[in-house]
């Protein structure tokens, strides 16, 4: 019963969140719409039993992708009035794609209530392996079996690093501004005074 | 269907913080409106910061430095993220696990490495 | 699962794999000025995994049982030779690229590092057997692709070409995960063998889904009408090195696996997608024949030219038969050295200044300033044409060949129709060069002179191209023959 209602809640939370993304007109409430559906749909992932998806949901996505989002709505110089002109001026051309996609969806839907749908069943190295938690299950896969396809996904992170970099790092290494610690440290009075005792009526020449 | 009842502390949790916070903020409100006197003009309820109206809108373009940080941030979290299901299955995996999170982290520590020489890492 | 059976199978990866990463610290270690030898360092390292492949391929060891970490990726005849391809053509890249960002300042070590990344990403992909290891390896070949792309970031429009690329690539490979997903919902398994297994026999409605978006999500990939939208864009905006990459080895990673799908995950399925391939190759050719004659921009014409040839290669896909992805295969490596060959002419068309002349005007009377360059654009340009003598001429031959013993004569004819109307704006390019005056206000710099790397990649791809290209033909069929038999083995 209480997961029957959690349910409800839930979906109803991620769909209603999912339409404000996009009808909120300031681009950040659409992000903070963005951060509620993914929490909800967490919750959808916990009532399924996939533990781990919640967690990695919450982690990675309502935590680090949020933090980006904002970041990049912050940079981007959106003109919040002109998009709007283009919204209205392209109105036209998304209502009929709406119309095509609510079409499909009914055609799918009724696909479905034709009792069409006949999952296949999970190849047997993929079958969840008695007495262990959800997350061990995924461990127990991901670290031996798939053990290549982990390393190569390191490798998609260093390049997304690189990538962060090349594209966005200057090099102020140059620069004035830049605060060298170590050698503000070793700095000695030596360095930076001269003790000249200069004659009466001469002047100290630098 | 999971055993939910394992997590219905945390449902209870939820929902005392949901009403508590939301008591915080409308309960004053409610006062204020109830015992005081209402009576809003214009001039009120304009923007005030330090004496003048603002100066500009609070969403202001800065600096690409901030986006690095995050990017760096997220690739790290992910990283992290994967070490908890290795963490926890090393009994299953053995030595084969074990061997492949060390390459894993290594090629990330040599991206860690990469970025600190390059000096992403530094602020100025 | 056989450790070390499997590494031995993934050696030219692995090895591509240690070298970027040792380039990366030595990028950031040594000063920007070494990037030249880094990029030295990273062409061997290409050498030498493309003589690892073929030593693979020509001892035997690949062959369709050739299985890498359980079922991931498997070295078989089909995915060596489109390895090769791949190495080859990232390899002529890389000899190409330097002096074109030296010459702005803008060259640093994380460009072959990027590269090499690429390669391993689209030599995994060619060698998936596992939707997994496809998307990882696309993954990694597309995320390296953007940043490439714009990679000279303070260039204005190579930055917008970068961000296009992104975001169409980010919405193709949400269709392709999608597709996915649906097809592991109802297949039970990402094995391709488990795949095809599961989806004998007739097909639901859900399947049949998931089969068309992962098409499509890879239709974006190959730049195939309809989705072919962003290819003009990121072609002219991306600094042309890139975008010689990017016409090259991407495109024929993506073509060779869309090939290993159809014929073994969905190869029980062939009526589903035969229709799919037959539209997208019809609509290709009509629309990158169509739509290259207004464009004055030589680098959105190649775009164009490029989106035309992928129609060609998926005439063969459409086919169905063996024959068919043979005659493909060789029209991949056909076109492979066509593309890399006018876009390295393409770079060498810049004027002292490092200004690049790309429009048909600043080509005009090219004959007489520098007749060894013009001379080989002819030659590109009549065998993209088609034009007999030229070796561009038999890889459409084989093509429609194959095409009309597989019953498909309608697409055969419209093909051939396309290529005459195609053959328009490549006879422009020759009429442009040699009998348009240049322009008498002739403030305009001359053609600079190019360093020796440019011209010897240019000769190769001119000669290999002439008619003595036909010399190679029985080999060429021998190895064709053989990487598409690969594919039917399962069958």
């Amino acid at each position: 019963m209480i997961q029957l209602f959690a349910f409800y809640m839930f979906a109803t939370i991620v769909i209603l969140a999912a339409v404000m993304v996009i009808l909120a007109r300031n681009p950040v409430h659409s992000v903070l719409w963005l951060i509620l559906a993914f929490f909800n749909a967490a919750g959808l992932m916990v009532l399924v039993g996939a533990e781990f998806v919640a967690v990695l949901l919450v982690i990675v996505y309502v935590g680090a992708v949020a933090v980006l989002f904002l970041f990049v709505v912050m940079m981007l110089d959106i003109d919040v009035a002109s998009m709007r002109a283009g919204f209205v001026r392209n109105a036209p051309l998304g209502f009929a794609v709406a119309l095509v996609l609510l079409a499909e969806m009914v055609l799918g839907f009724g696909a479905y209530r034709a009792g069409g749908l006949a999952l296949g069943t999970p190849a047997a190295p993929s079958q969840a392996l008695p007495g262990l938690s959800n997350i061990q299950n995924v461990g127990a896969l991901l670290y031996t079996r798939y053990v290549f396809l982990f390393e190569m996904a390191g490798l998609i992170l260093l390049v997304a690093m690189i990538g962060a970099i090349v594209l966005t790092h200057r090099d102020r290494r140059g620069s004035a501004a830049r605060q060298d610690i170590a050698r503000q440290i070793g700095r000695k009075p030596v360095d930076a005074t001269v003790m000249t005792r200069p004659k009466v009526g001469e002047g100290v020449e630098l | 269907m999971v055993d939910l009842s394992q997590y219905l502390p945390i449902l209870i949790f939820l929902v005392i913080a949901l009403g508590l916070s939301t008591l915080f903020v409308f309960l004053p409100m409610a006062t204020a409106r109830l015992t005081g006197v209402y009576n809003p003009t214009a001039e009120k309820l304009s923007e005030y910061e330090c004496g003048f109206p603002a100066f500009e809108d609070a969403r202001s373009q800065f600096d690409v430095k901030f986006y690095l940080v995050a990017i760096s941030f997220i690739i790290f979290d992910l990283e992290a993220a994967f070490l908890f299901p290795w963490a926890v299955s090393l009994g299953v995996t053995g030595w084969v696990g074990w061997t492949g999170m060390m390459i894993f982290l290594g090629i990330l520590a040599i991206g860690l490495a990469y970025e600190w020489k390059i000096g992403a890492l530094d602020w100025d | 699962m056989n450790f070390a059976t499997s590494l031995m199978l993934i050696g030219a990866e692995l090895g591509l794999c240690l070298v970027a990463l040792v380039l990366l610290l030595l990028s950031a270690w040594l000063p920007r000025a070494a990037a030249r030898v880094l990029t030295i360092a990273a062409a061997s390292a290409l050498a030498g995994a493309s003589i690892y492949t073929l030593a693979l391929l020509l001892n035997g060891t690949a062959g369709p049982d050739a299985n890498a970490f359980g079922a991931l990726l498997r070295l078989d005849a089909f995915s060596a030779v489109a390895k090769l391809l791949i190495y080859l053509s990232t390899f002529a890249c890389l000899v190409v690229t330097p002096s074109f960002f030296e010459r702005r300042g803008q060259y640093r070590g994380e460009y072959p590092v990027l590269l090499l990344f690429n390669a391993v990403g689209m030599s995994l992909l060619v060698s998936a057997t596992d939707l997994m290891t496809l998307y990882i390896g696309l993954e990694l070949s597309s995320l390296s692709s953007y940043i490439l792309a714009s990679f000279a970031r303070s260039d204005m429009r190579s930055a917008e070409a970068g961000l296009k690329y992104f975001i169409l690539g980010g919405l193709a490979s949400g269709i392709l995960l999608y597709g996915m997903s649906l097809v592991y919902g109802f297949a039970g398994s990402t094995n391709f063998d488990a795949i095809r297994t599961a989806l004998a026999g007739e097909l639901g409605t859900g399947a049949l889904f998931g089969i068309v978006l992962v098409f499509a999500g890879l239709a974006f990939k190959i730049s195939a009408v309809p989705f072919h939208m962003w290819t003009p864009d990121v072609y002219d905006g991306a600094p042309t090195p890139v975008t010689t990459f990017f016409a090259g080895a991407p495109k024929i990673a993506a073509v060779a696996i869309l090939t290993r799908l159809s014929f073994s995950a969905f190869g029980e399925q062939f009526a589903a997608w035969q229709q799919i391939v037959a539209f997208v190759a019809l609509a290709s050719i009509v629309v990158g024949a169509l739509g290259a004659i207004g464009q004055e921009n030589l680098k959105r014409v190649l775009a164009y030219s490029s989106i035309n040839n992928v129609g060609f290669l998926l005439i063969g896909l459409a086919t169905g038969t063996a024959a068919g992805v043979s005659a493909m295969l060789i029209y991949l490596a056909i076109y492979a050295v066509m593309t890399l060959g006018s876009f390295v002419a393409l770079l060498m068309l810049h004027d002292a200044d490092g200004v690049p002349m790309e429009t048909f005007g600043s080509i005009a009377g090219l004959a007489q300033r520098k007749p060894a360059l013009a001379w080989a654009l002819l030659v590109l340009m009549f065998s993209l044409a088609g034009i007999p003598p030229l070796f561009g001429f038999y890889a459409k031959l084989v093509v429609f060949q194959a095409a009309v013993d597989a019953g498909l004569i309608a697409l055969a004819t419209v093909g051939i129709a396309a290529s005459v109307i195609g053959a328009f704006y490549y006879i422009k390019f020759v009429k442009v060069m040699f009998f348009d005056a240049r322009p008498s206000s002739d403030a305009r710099a001359e053609v600079a002179r190019n360093p020796a790397g440019h011209w010897s990649v240019l000769a190769a791809s001119t000669v290999l191209l002439s008619p003595l290209g036909f010399l190679l033909t029985p080999a060429m069929e021998r190895w064709a023959a053989a990487a598409a038999s690969a594919l039917f083995l399962t069958a």
